[in-house]
């Protein structure tokens, strides 16, 4: 019988409280579950939910990129040609950063004045 | 025939992102009693049976789930081979007047028209990526994206009881809020059961208003989790003004934005 034993330490987890003043102040993905939405049930039954990464990362499969069977021309509506996300100058176009940066920091948007 | 079943009561499996299933009831409501399993749909394969045509041809799908998709009719578009299926239909309309005629429920009626309608996240960005961005339009333009057999009318049956939120953005801001609110609501973000009718984005003279329909004006719980979902999907400012206004009234005064009720 082994006569050498090593107890080793309990410790408590570490945990760290951050204090918030502000339901602004939570992360933005507090209580979430990946891919997933806020909620920890789903209200209704059985639904397909999809997060908006997801969705995003579907624009630029070969299927997308097809013009639509049947798209009806309304000058200055439709148009047979791609319109890629960049072509305007609107602030924080985060599908041109959906790239290489994880979406995650999409959701930190600037606060804007609307 | 592309055979889509019942989605509401197969299970789906997900790869790799946590299965959860041991989930609580929640108490309340019936509308929202029924337990069930998130699906971490990035991950989810849904098999369907392949089927070359199945663009075109009728959905084989039972509208007999009783959870009322597609408000009983037969859907007309299915997701194709290895697309992802959306929980519902949507229909993108775009309708535009001059804003010196007042308009009349019939002449929005004839004002209004379809551009297509999208049953899986594939075509979805097929129509959208081929549509000019709401920020682009000119003149007093307006685009909708509602569940297949809603018509973005106040008159329609499924709008009938319900009314809207919406959110008054300056100019500049349309594109990248629209693409937020309809992501949301084909993921089905908003959890209010059947609910959600639809999305407009309405570009105006000075500044671009941005609405969702449901069904129910009255059913305080389902308009709440609108309005916090909203906050949450579009990251509004902590002292946005949201507004709701009720179907009923927009009748009453033929006005869409004006005398609504502020909520902040």
């Amino acid at each position: 019988m082994s006569t050498s034993r090593q107890l080793s330490e309990s410790r408590a987890i570490p945990t760290k409280t951050v204090l918030i003043n502000d339901t602004t102040q939570l992360p933005h993905d507090y209580c979430t579950t990946p891919g997933g939405t806020l909620f920890s049930t789903t209200p209704g039954g059985t639904r397909i939910i999809y997060d908006r990464k997801f969705l995003l990362d579907r624009r630029n499969s070969p299927i997308a990129q097809t013009p639509p069977a049947h798209l009806p021309v309304i000058p200055g509506v439709t148009s047979l040609n791609v319109l890629t996300e960049n072509q305007k100058n609107e602030a924080n176009n985060h599908v041109n950063n959906h790239g290489g940066k994880p979406t995650t920091g999409d959701d930190a948007q600037f606060e804007m004045d609307i | 025939r592309c055979g889509v079943s019942d989605l509401s009561s197969q299970s789906f499996r997900s790869h790799g992102a946590p299965f959860n299933s041991s989930l609580l009831p929640s108490a309340g409501r019936s509308v929202y009693s029924s337990p069930a399993v998130i699906i971490h749909a990035g991950y989810i394969s849904v098999e369907i049976p392949q089927d070359d045509n199945a663009q075109e041809t009728d959905c084989h799908v039972d509208n007999a789930d009783g959870n009322n998709n597609n408000n009983n009719r037969r859907k007309t578009v299915c997701p194709g081979a290895g697309e992802h299926p959306l929980q519902y239909n949507y229909t993108f309309w775009y309708s535009r007047r001059t804003p010196s005629r007042p308009a009349s429920s019939l002449s929005y009626e004839q004002n209004i028209r379809q551009i297509g309608t999208v049953a899986s996240v594939e075509q979805f960005w097929r129509f959208y990526s081929h549509l000019v961005r709401p920020g682009d339009l000119s003149g007093h333009s307006d685009f909708h994206l509602f569940k297949e057999g809603i018509k973005p009318m106040w008159e329609d049956e499924s709008n009938r009881s319900g009314g809207k939120w919406i959110i008054r953005l300056r100019k500049g801001l349309a594109s990248r809020f629209w693409e937020n609110i309809i992501l949301a609501m084909l993921g089905e973000q908003f959890m209010v059961g059947e609910e959600i009718c639809g999305a407009v984005v309405s570009i105006r003279f000075q500044e671009d208003i941005l609405s969702i329909w449901n069904r129910t004006s009255n059913d305080q719980t389902t308009t709440s989790r609108i309005r916090d979902t909203l906050r949450r999907v579009l990251n509004l400012p902590a002292n946005t003004i949201m507004e709701y206004k009720t179907h009923n009234d927009s009748l009453r005064d033929n006005s869409s934005f004006r005398n609504t009720k502020i909520s902040v």
